[in-house]
C-alpha cells in the first residue's frame, strides 16, 4: 500500500512540476499571440495580463493596408521556393557524381567542401557584395538566391552523399546493362529511393530564408524587395516600438511553420538523427 | 617521330610532351580525337588571349592601387575591387590548372586503352565517351563554379584583408588606398594594443563558455524531458509534449525578439508582471548587467533549444531495445540506475556526433545573440571596440563590419573561428563512412 502511495505522491509532483514548465514555455506564445490582438502600440503600454485590453483586429488590416507585408511575403516566398528547388538539384547532382564516379582531385574537393562549410557565410559579406556588384545581382532576388545556394552546398553535398553512398550499386549496374545513362539513372532511381534526404533537404533550405536577416539587409534596399524579416525587424528597431503591429506580423509567419512543422516533425527528426547517425 | 602511335607503349613520352606542350595538342595529333581536342585547344587560347589582362589584375592585386589624391574619387584606384579581382583571377588560373591536369591525364588513360585495343577509336565512338565520361564534370560544373565564386573566393577575400589595414576611418576605398600591412593586425589583437587584446580574449572565452553552457543546458534539458515524458504511467505526456515542441517550430528572429521586448529592463513585460505580483521592488536588469545578460541569454536559448534534443533523445530511446530493460529489472535494478547504466550512455553514444555539431552551431549562433541581446550590455571596452557583455564572435564580426567597418580585424576574428572549429570538422571528417572504408 506504502509504495502505491508514494508513487502516486511522485506522480503528482512531475505534474506540477510539467505544468510550471509548459506555462515557461507557453508564457512568451500567449503573449505575443495576445498581443497581436489588443488594442495600443508598444510594449509599454499593455496589460500584463494577457488579453486584458480587449480585442481588436486593426493591426491586421494595418498590416495589410500600410505596411507593404503582402510584398515581404511574397518576396520571400519566391526567394524561399527558389532556394529550395536549386539547392535540391544542384546539391543532389553533385553528390550523387561524388558518390558514385572516381576522378582526379575528387578526395581535395570533397575536403574542401567539408572545411568550407564550417564559416558562417557572412564572413565573406564584402567579397560577395563586390561580385553581386559585378555582375549586377545587388538589390535583386536572384542575386539573393544565389548566395544562399552558393552557401547551402558544400554542407548539403556531404549530406546527400552519405546517404547515396548508402544505396546498393548493384542497381546502377544491372540500369547501365540496360542501357541507361547517368542522367537516367541519376533521376530515375537515385532520386526516388534518396527522397527522405531530399525531403529533408527541401524543406530545411526552405524554412531557413524565411527568417534570415544578414544577407537580405545587405543585398535588397530597395522598399519593393524587402524580406518578412527585415520587415517586422523594422517595428522593433530602437526608433520606434510597435510591438502589437509585430506581434501580428509575426502570428501570421509563425502559424504556418508550426502548423507545417507538427505535420512533418516525425520525417524531420528520424531524418535528421538518421541522416547523422548513418555517416 | 611518326604522328603515329605504337602499340607497344613506347610513344608515352611522345604523347606526354606534346599533350603538355599545348592542351588538347596530344588529343589533336595522335590521339585523332578532333572535337575533344579542340576544345581543349580553345581553353588554352581563351587564356592566353586574357594572360596580359591577367597578368595586369594580379599586379594590381600586389600594389593594391597607388594614392592619386588629385584625381576625382571615381578615377582613383579602388583596392578593395583590385584585390577581390585578383583573388578571382587566382581561382581562374587554380581552374585552367586543374583543367589542363585532367587533358593531359584523359590523354594518357586513351593511350593506355589504344595500346591494349590496338586501334584508335573513331571519333563517334570517342563522343559517345564524351558524354558518359564527361557527367562528371557537368553534374559537378554547378557547384564548383558557384562553390568557387560564392564561397572560395569571398572566404580567401576576407582572410587576405586580416593582412592589409582595410579600415575606417583612413583606409576606405575610394577615396583612399588600402595597403598591406603584413601581421599589424595579428600583433595589434594579440597583445599589441591592450584595450582590443583585452576585449578579444574577453569575447573568444565568453564564445567558448556560451557554446558550452548554450548546448549542455539543451542537450540535458532535452533529455530529462524526454526521459520523464517517457514514464509509461503519464497519461497525458502526448499533451505536454506538444507544449514543449512549440517554440522549436517558432521561427528564431520572432522568438528572440519577442523575448527581448518582453526581458526589456524599463517597460518589458516580465519585470512589469513581477513588480505588479509584488515579487520585486525594483526592475530586474535582464538584458543591461553584464553577467544577469549572460544567463539570460543562456536561458532562453535553452527555452529554444531544449526542444530539438527532447525529439531526438525520444527517437533514440524507443530504439533501444526493450529486452536490456527487462533484463536491467529482474536483476533488480531500480528507475535510477537503469536510467544511468543503460539509457544514459546509449543515448550518449548515438547522439554524440549531433552534440558535436550543435557545439559547432551555437560558436556561430549569430540569431540567438544578435536578436536577444544586439551583444549588449556596454562594457569598458564597448565604446572603441563596440564588442558588448554578450558579443560572441560572430555577432562581432558583423559589428565590426558594419557599424565600425574596422575590416581588418573582423577578418582576424574569422581566422579564429576557423582555428576554433577546424578540429570539429576533421573529426567529423574522420567519422564519415567514406574515410573509414578508406575510400578518401
Amino acid at each position: 500500500m506504502g509504495n502505491k502511495w508514494i508513487s502516486r505522491i511522485n506522480l503528482t509532483v512531475v505534474l506540477i512540476i510539467l505544468t510550471i514548465i509548459s506555462l515557461g514555455v507557453l508564457y512568451p506564445l500567449v503573449y505575443v499571440v495576445s498581443a497581436a490582438f489588443s488594442p495600443g502600440n508598444s510594449i509599454a503600454s499593455l496589460n500584463v495580463i494577457p488579453f486584458g485590453d480587449g480585442f481588436t483586429l486593426k493591426h491586421f488590416t494595418h498590416l495589410f493596408t500600410k505596411t507593404n507585408y503582402l510584398i515581404w511575403f511574397k518576396n520571400t516566398l519566391i526567394i524561399a521556393t527558389s532556394t529550395s528547388i536549386s539547392t535540391i538539384f544542384v546539391a543532389s547532382l553533385g553528390a550523387y557524381v561524388f558518390s558514385r564516379f572516381h576522378f582526379t582531385m575528387k578526395k581535395s574537393m570533397m575536403l574542401t567542401m567539408l572545411i568550407l562549410q564550417i564559416f558562417p557565410s557572412f564572413v565573406g559579406m564584402i567579397a560577395i557584395y563586390v561580385i553581386l556588384l559585378r555582375i549586377g545581382g545587388l538589390d535583386t532576388l536572384w542575386g539573393l538566391v544565389l548566395v544562399y545556394l552558393a552557401g547551402n552546398i558544400p554542407y548539403n553535398t556531404w549530406m546527400v552523399k552519405s546517404y547515396i553512398d548508402t544505396i546498393s550499386k548493384s542497381l546502377d549496374e544491372s540500369a547501365r546493362i540496360d542501357g541507361a545513362n547517368h542522367l537516367t539513372i541519376f533521376w530515375k532511381i537515385i532520386m526516388p529511393i534518396a527522397r527522405p534526404i531530399i525531403t529533408f533537404l527541401g524543406i530545411t533550405s526552405f524554412t531557413a530564408p524565411w527568417m534570415d536577416f544578414i544577407f537580405p539587409k545587405m543585398i535588397l534596399r530597395s522598399a519593393d524587395k524587402q524580406t518578412l524579416a527585415l520587415g517586422l525587424f523594422s517595428f522593433v528597431t530602437d526608433k520606434k516600438n510597435e510591438f502589437t503591429v509585430f506581434a501580428a506580423g509575426a502570428l501570421l509567419v509563425a502559424i504556418p511553420f508550426i502548423i507545417f512543422f507538427i505535420i512533418t516533425q516525425k520525417t524531420m527528426v528520424t531524418s535528421f538523427g538518421g541522416a547523422a547517425v548513418k555517416e | 617521330m611518326g604522328i603515329r602511335l605504337k602499340e607497344d607503349g613506347s610513344s608515352r613520352k611522345k604523347l606526354f610532351i606534346t599533350s603538355i606542350l599545348f592542351m588538347g595538342l596530344g588529343h589533336i595529333i595522335y590521339l585523332k580525337q578532333y572535337v575533344k581536342g579542340l576544345l581543349y585547344a580553345g581553353i588554352e587560347i581563351a587564356m592566353l588571349v586574357m594572360l596580359p589582362n591577367i597578368i595586369h589584375k594580379l599586379n594590381d592585386m600586389i600594389t593594391l592601387g597607388t594614392p592619386k589624391p588629385d584625381l576625382p574619387v571615381k578615377l582613383r584606384d579602388h583596392s578593395i575591387f583590385m584585390l577581390i579581382d585578383g583573388v578571382m583571377m587566382l581561382a581562374l588560373i587554380f581552374l585552367f590548372v586543374a583543367i589542363y591536369i585532367i587533358s593531359v591525364r584523359s590523354a594518357m588513360a586513351d593511350y593506355k586503352e589504344f595500346c591494349t585495343e590496338k586501334r584508335l577509336k573513331t571519333n563517334r565512338e570517342s563522343l559517345s565517351r564524351i558524354l558518359g565520361k564527361a557527367f562528371p564534370v557537368f553534374g559537378l560544373a554547378p557547384t564548383v563554379g558557384l562553390v568557387v565564386f560564392f564561397v572560395v573566393v569571398p572566404l580567401i577575400f576576407s582572410a587576405c584583408v586580416a593582412f592589409t589595414n582595410y579600415s575606417s576611418p583612413e583606409h576606405i576605398p575610394p577615396n583612399n588606398t588600402v595597403d598591406w600591412v603584413g601581421m599589424d593586425n595579428f600583433v595589434a589583437m594579440f597583445g599589441g594594443d591592450s584595450t582590443w587584446t583585452m576585449a578579444l580574449g574577453r569575447v573568444a572565452l565568453w564564445t567558448l563558455v556560451w557554446a558550452v553552457l548554450a548546448t549542455a543546458t539543451c542537450y540535458f534539458g532535452g533529455m530529462i524531458m524526454a526521459v520523464v515524458l517517457m514514464d509509461n504511467k503519464l497519461k497525458v505526456a502526448p499533451i505536454f509534449r506538444g507544449i514543449f515542441i512549440l517554440p522549436y517550430a517558432v521561427p528564431s528572429v520572432v522568438s528572440m525578439l519577442v523575448w527581448q521586448n518582453l526581458l526589456n529592463g524599463s517597460f518589458g513585460t516580465v519585470n512589469r508582471t513581477l513588480m505588479q505580483l509584488g515579487l520585486i521592488e525594483k526592475a530586474i536588469p535582464w538584458l543591461s548587467n553584464e553577467w544577469l545578460a549572460k544567463f539570460t541569454t543562456v536561458l532562453i536559448n535553452l527555452w529554444a533549444g531544449f526542444p530539438y534534443f527532447m525529439l531526438l533523445v525520444t527517437g533514440t530511446m524507443t530504439a533501444i531495445s526493450a529486452d536490456l530493460y527487462e533484463a536491467a529489472k529482474i536483476d533488480g535494478a531500480g528507475r535510477f540506475q537503469i536510467f544511468k547504466k543503460i539509457t544514459l550512455p546509449l543515448v550518449l553514444y548515438q547522439t554524440m556526433p549531433l552534440i558535436i555539431m550543435s557545439f559547432t552551431h551555437n560558436i556561430n549562433n549569430f540569431g540567438a545573440i544578435f536578436f536577444l541581446t544586439g551583444g549588449s550590455p556596454v562594457v569598458s571596452d564597448s565604446t572603441i571596440t563596440n564588442a558588448g557583455g554578450t558579443d560572441i564572435l560572430v555577432t562581432w564580426i558583423y559589428k565590426l563590419t558594419v557599424n565600425l567597418m574596422k575590416y581588418n580585424y573582423a577578418s582576424v576574428l574569422a581566422i579564429m573561428i576557423f582555428l576554433i572549429l577546424a578540429p570539429f570538422a576533421i573529426f567529423q571528417f574522420r567519422r564519415t563512412k567514406s574515410y573509414k572504408e578508406g575510400e578518401l
